[in-house]
């Protein structure tokens, strides 16, 4: 393939912006310290040197303003990307994404849109422990509304940056802080990744892995191990909890007959829970050849201490040993 | 507040029952213990006592209707409560109160009830197979889909899982285990509902064609031209059930002997006053031979077994059970103690036994426990027969009719009137030799009814 | 005659019965919507700004076509004001497809994009990030349109008001900020939830000027907010304005003024905004008394009207339901 190299993920999500503030004037960045300090994670390293500060917007330390400025940048013509230093400061912008962005189309009957993304670290593992290690998708996921993205790979994170950018609604985009340094093959040209299209990392027979984000590297890890006792693993990564590709899924356990779902964030009210329900009601119910098993992270604050941070989340052994459980091999 | 009375689940199978009759009338006042109802279930007739005292506000059922069970039937409260109009429905209370336990004598009745009906009235006699009732099957939905599609009884596909839950897998297991049929043949047996297990194909390697379904499909055919059909319930089906547990089961072996009971008669003749003027009942030979039965079974104890998982029970007591005739079934009420009973308690207890029987109110307990069974078919032109064992038990004795046949004497041809005892036990627990010495010793002591007395 | 009247540049004497009108017509909307309320005829809830035509109209007036508002939950002024038809109005009250919002919004959420209002706010504090970001569009794209910003006194003590202001004032947004100060947040009278007598002041932390005005008196109010919002369009960056006002109503439909004297409200009644431009322009013979009730006539003929468009108007169906979530 023409132009293809390996990126990182952070370089992905920077190369989407990069390219569509150059093809478009209405698309600006706006957050703290993402100047010349280059945002926490240094996602936008470089870009104000290439956009100037009008469009590469050092904010205050204001989430609940800059949200709203975006909401409003966003109603009267503007395309923002708003990015949060980390994922859990969204409960300070909660007010302007869940009352105002999510509701605005709606409320005015159809008029007005809000197209936005909001984009923000997420998850466990870099020792940051409680206050900055969360995984709250699912509480954006619950607000009709929103549209909320999950990357696990530096080619979905460009293709789906750009189609988040690209559309009319408000997106929340979580960006899993250890998936920033993986890397993957990405071309160099725009694409668009379309949302609501799950991806099958891997394809199997024996039974199908639903994970998110740093989940997939996981599962995709766990399922090397279980190949070497034959069991065959298909790891579906929806890549948008909203709109969800339920069709894939629903589709791959018909086949596998067996579901495990993944993701970091707590178990209890976590998407994998929606999701083993849209299977529960779905025609692949009848297919389920044993009771469907939902691997997340336990009810507790992300600790400091690296043993108890890993042992907050899911594993990769975590997930051979669910895998062998829902074939009766454990 | 008014408090609920509703049908009583009195065994693990049962699903409804019928109203019988009422012994209180709405209005009427009732006290804790007081019988309110008669039902009928699939096993038995009982009377239903109050749990609570008061008057009888509501009655929203009658005679003959059928209820599901823990469904409220009526109310017994204060005059002039609030009761609903309509049969609520289910009732909350009764769940909680039998999970609780709170109403110790009647409930402990209930429960009493609830043991000895699994172990003695278990229609299956697998009860630690989770499988037996169809209501308890642990499936995948994937297992269920695959049978349902197959016309599998999934009661019949053993688990593999955890519990013995099913997978699809094992449904795949037991179709490729099943018989082979050409797909015309599966698809009539599908239609008419007739299991291929229980068809012989006349295929090569017992292949089953359609005409082999078509076969076992005649006599309902015939029957469609005109025959009364009757479902198969209650009593009728629990014997269906147990008959076929236990032959298919037990491997039967049946040993007859040829009893003199010339002495057997004189005796009965020379007791028969005293015991009518006793009991107000007359003796008979069926009493007679459960005496003697007692009193061999106490010194052949290897034969008052009953088989329970891979455990013999060698049991103390010595409880007779004697097979009754009933309209539409059979029961089997049981005579405790046997061996430690005269000839004049054994014949009140027979008798009053039988008739209770008939009469549809034999009590559970009088229908449990249960260590040996008589079968008396002595009233009918029946010398010899192979009786089906009534399990748990391992034995069971025929009892056939008293008919004079010439009989070699001393040399000489006399007419002696003779009865067929025909002995069917379970090789599985009991052997030949001792089931053989038991028949021989019985056979001794109906013909030296003194032997009784040693 | 005119000479008397102290006008920000831009407007004359002639233009200002058309704000008589405006404020009758926000009276008569707003006295027809608590009649209906009262009489269940309309569900949920509602926010009154009897009393306050003065401030929303002023401030308004001094507005481009192309200039945008945000408004607050006691928004129906700032709507009318603003351009808004009534009769879509009253069918969003009514919940009819015709009504702004096809009848998803109602009264708190009225809002009318291509006329440059971005919308009343049900959420106290929920416009001022809002009003910032459209100001921003306007500062990006050098559109040069001023986003006006209405908020009560209230308001002025969440959290938003701070991180929004400080925002624009360091963008030098073109952005004002109107405070319509009606005493009461709710039931909590602002003296006692402030430590100031004055929001105007609070302008000082951000370095920007904070300037108070008569709420009651639409000359007044226009004066104050035209200054403002001719500093924001030259690019100076953002004011606010606090016009001293008075609500007449209670909060929302079910409120019993407990926490009000009878006393403070006639003496604010006296001070009615209607009452006072009315008399000073037939004093300045820019209206006779003839005409005057012409107009205060038609006003109330036009809120008649309103209600029978609405009520002619049809109600969205079920299908309509899962409609305008997303773009």
């Amino acid at each position: 393939m023409d132009g293809l190299r390996e990126l990182t993920y952070l370089e992905a999500v920077r190369e989407a912006m990069s390219q569509e503030m150059r093809e478009n004037e209405d698309v600006f960045i706006l957050g703290e310290d993402i100047g010349v300090y280059g945002g926490a994670f240094g996602v936008t390293r470089g870009m104000i040197e290439e956009f100037g500060p009008e469009r590469i917007r050092n904010t205050p330390i204001s989430e609940a303003a800059i949200s709203g400025t975006a909401v409003g940048a966003a109603l009267t013509g503007m395309r923002p990307i708003l990015e949060l230093q980390f994922s859990d400061f969204i409960t300070i912008a909660m007010d302007n994404m869940v009352n105002q962005a999510a509701k605005i189309r709606y409320m005015y009957g159809g008029k007005g849109k809000v197209p936005m993304v909001l984009r923000t670290p997420a998850g466990s593992g870099t020792g940051a422990a409680a206050q900055h290690s969360q995984s709250l998708e699912a509480w954006m996921a619950h607000v009709p509304g929103l549209k909320v993205v999950q990357p696990s790979t530096a080619y979905d994170a460009k293709g789906l940056l750009k189609a988040a950018i690209d559309d009319d609604n408000p997106v929340i985009f979580y960006e899993h802080k250890l998936c920033y340094k993986t890397k993957s093959d990405v071309p160099e040209e725009q694409y668009s990744i379309p949302l609501g299209k799950a991806n099958i990392k891997r394809e199997g027979r024996d039974v199908t892995i639903v994970a998110t984000a740093i989940m997939v590297h996981k599962a995709l890890e766990a399922a090397e191990e279980l190949e070497k006792s034959g069991i065959s693993v298909e790891i579906i990564d929806p890549r948008t909890l909203v709109p969800l590709d339920t069709e894939t899924i629903i589709g791959s356990v018909k086949k596998t007959s067996r579901l495990v779902v993944v993701h970091e964030a707590v178990k209890r009210g976590g998407f994998g829970g929606e999701i083993a329900s849209i299977i529960a009601e779905s025609e692949a119910f009848d297919y389920l050849d044993a009771p469907i098993k939902r691997l997340g992270g336990k009810a507790v604050p992300i600790p400091y201490n690296p043993d108890l941070e890993k042992a907050a989340v899911p594993g990769v052994d975590d997930i051979v040993l669910a895998v062998k459980e829902v074939l009766n091999r454990s | 507040m008014a408090k609920e009375i509703f049908m009583p689940k009195l065994s693990s199978t049962m699903e409804v029952g019928t109203l019988l009759q009422w012994f209180k009338n709405e209005g009427d006042s009732v006290e804790v213990g007081d019988p309110l109802f008669e039902i009928m279930t699939d096993k038995i007739n009982i009377e239903v006592e109050s749990y609570e005292e008061g008057i009888l506000l509501k009655k929203y059922f009658a005679e003959e209707d059928e209820i599901p069970i823990n469904h409220v039937i009526g109310y017994i409260g204060e005059a002039g409560e609030h009761i609903p109009e309509a049969p609520p429905g289910e009732s909350v209370a009764a769940v909680q109160d039998i999970l609780s336990d709170s109403r110790q004598p009647a409930m402990h009745d209930l429960e009493e009830i609830e043991i000895s009906e699994t172990t003695t009235i278990n229609e299956t006699g697998d009860t630690g197979n989770e499988n037996s009732q169809s209501e308890k099957i642990r499936a995948t939905p994937a297992a269920r889909r695959v049978a349902k599609e197959h016309n599998i009884v999934l009661s019949e596909v053993p688990g593999t899982g955890p519990k013995g839950r099913i997978h699809q897998k094992d449904v795949g297991d037991f179709l490729q285990s099943a018989p082979k049929a050409t797909p015309l043949a599966k698809k009539v047996a599908g239609a008419e509902r007739i299991d291929l297990h229980t068809i012989n194909g006349s295929g090569p390697q017992g292949k089953i064609y359609r005409a082999d379904v078509e076969k076992m499909r005649q006599p309902s055919t015939a029957s469609e031209t005109g025959g009364r059909r009757m479902k198969m319930e209650g009593i009728r089906k629990v014997v269906a059930e147990r008959m076929l547990q236990s032959k298919t089961t037990a491997p039967h072996v049946t040993l007859t002997t040829e009893v003199d009971m010339s002495e057997a008669i004189h005796l009965r003749k020379q007791l028969l006053g005293t015991i009518e003027k006793q009991t107000g009942f007359r003796l008979s030979y069926t009493e007679i031979v459960l005496k003697a039965v007692a009193a061999c079974l106490k010194r052949h104890r290897n034969l008052n077994v009953s088989l329970e998982g891979n455990e013999i029970i060698f049991h103390e007591e010595i409880n007779l059970g004697i097979a009754v005739a009933v309209e539409n079934g059979l029961l089997v009420p049981v005579v405790k103690e046997a061996d430690q009973k005269g000839l004049s308690d054994l014949t009140a207890e027979c008798k009053r036994l039988g008739t209770a029987a008939r009469n549809s109110n034999l009590k559970p307990q009088e229908m449990s426990g249960g260590t040996f069974t008589i079968s008396n078919l002595g009233m009918y032109a029946i010398d010899a027969f192979t009786p089906v064992i009534n399990q748990p038990e391992s034995a069971i004795l025929g009892v056939g009719r008293i008919n004079e046949k010439p009989v070699g004497r001393n040399g000489a041809i006399e007419l002696r009137p003779m009865m067929v005892l025909s002995l069917s036990f379970d090789h599985r627990v009991i052997d030949g030799a001792p089931a053989a010495a038991f028949l021989t010793n019985l056979k001794e002591v109906l013909e030296q009814p003194f032997k009784l007395l040693v | 005659m005119n000479q008397l009247l102290n006008l920000p540049s831009g407007v004359e004497g002639k233009d200002l019965p058309a704000l008589l009108k405006q404020m009758w017509l926000i009276r008569y909307f707003e006295e027809k919507v608590d009649e209906f309320f009262a009489k269940g005829m309309i569900h949920g809830t509602t926010h009154l700004a009897v009393g306050q035509e003065a401030s929303a109209v002023g401030a308004i007036a001094v507005l481009e076509d192309r200039d945008k508002i945000t408004s607050t939950h006691r928004g129906h002024g700032h709507c009318i004001a603003k351009g808004a038809e009534v009769n879509r109005m009253m069918a969003e009250l009514f919940g009819r497809t015709t009504g702004y919002c096809k009848g998803k919004g109602g009264s708190m959420h009225i809002a009318d994009v291509e006329r440059g209002n971005l919308g009343a706010n049900g959420i106290v504090g929920g416009g001022f990030s809002i009003a910032a970001g459209a100001a921003l569009t306007s500062q990006l794209k050098k559109e040069g349109y001023v986003v006006l910003c209405f908020f009560g006194d209230g308001a002025s003590n969440e959290g938003s008001f701070h991180e929004a202001v400080n925002l624009a004032s360091i963008w030098k947004l073109p952005v004002v900020f109107i405070c319509e100060n009606n005493q009461y947040g709710m039931s909590g009278p602002a003296k006692e939830m402030m430590n100031v007598e004055d929001v105007a002041k609070r302008a000082e932390a951000y370095g920007i000027p904070g300037k108070i005005v008569d709420g009651n008196d639409v000359l007044d109010v226009m004066n104050g907010v035209g200054e403002a919002v001719e500093r924001a369009r030259n690019g100076e960056g953002p004011s606010i304005v606090e016009a001293k006002t008075y609500r007449w109503k209670g909060h929302s439909k079910s409120d019993a003024k407990k926490y009000r004297t009878r006393e403070e409200e006639q003496e604010w009644r006296a001070k009615d905004p209607i009452a006072r431009l009315r008399s000073i322009l037939i004093e300045e013979g820019l209206l006779t008394e003839e005409s005057a009730d012409q107009m205060k006539n038609e006003a109330k003929k036009e809120i008649e009207d309103s209600v029978e468009f609405a009520k002619n108007s049809p109600m969205p169906t079920r299908d309509d339901l899962m409609e305008d979530i997303y773009a």
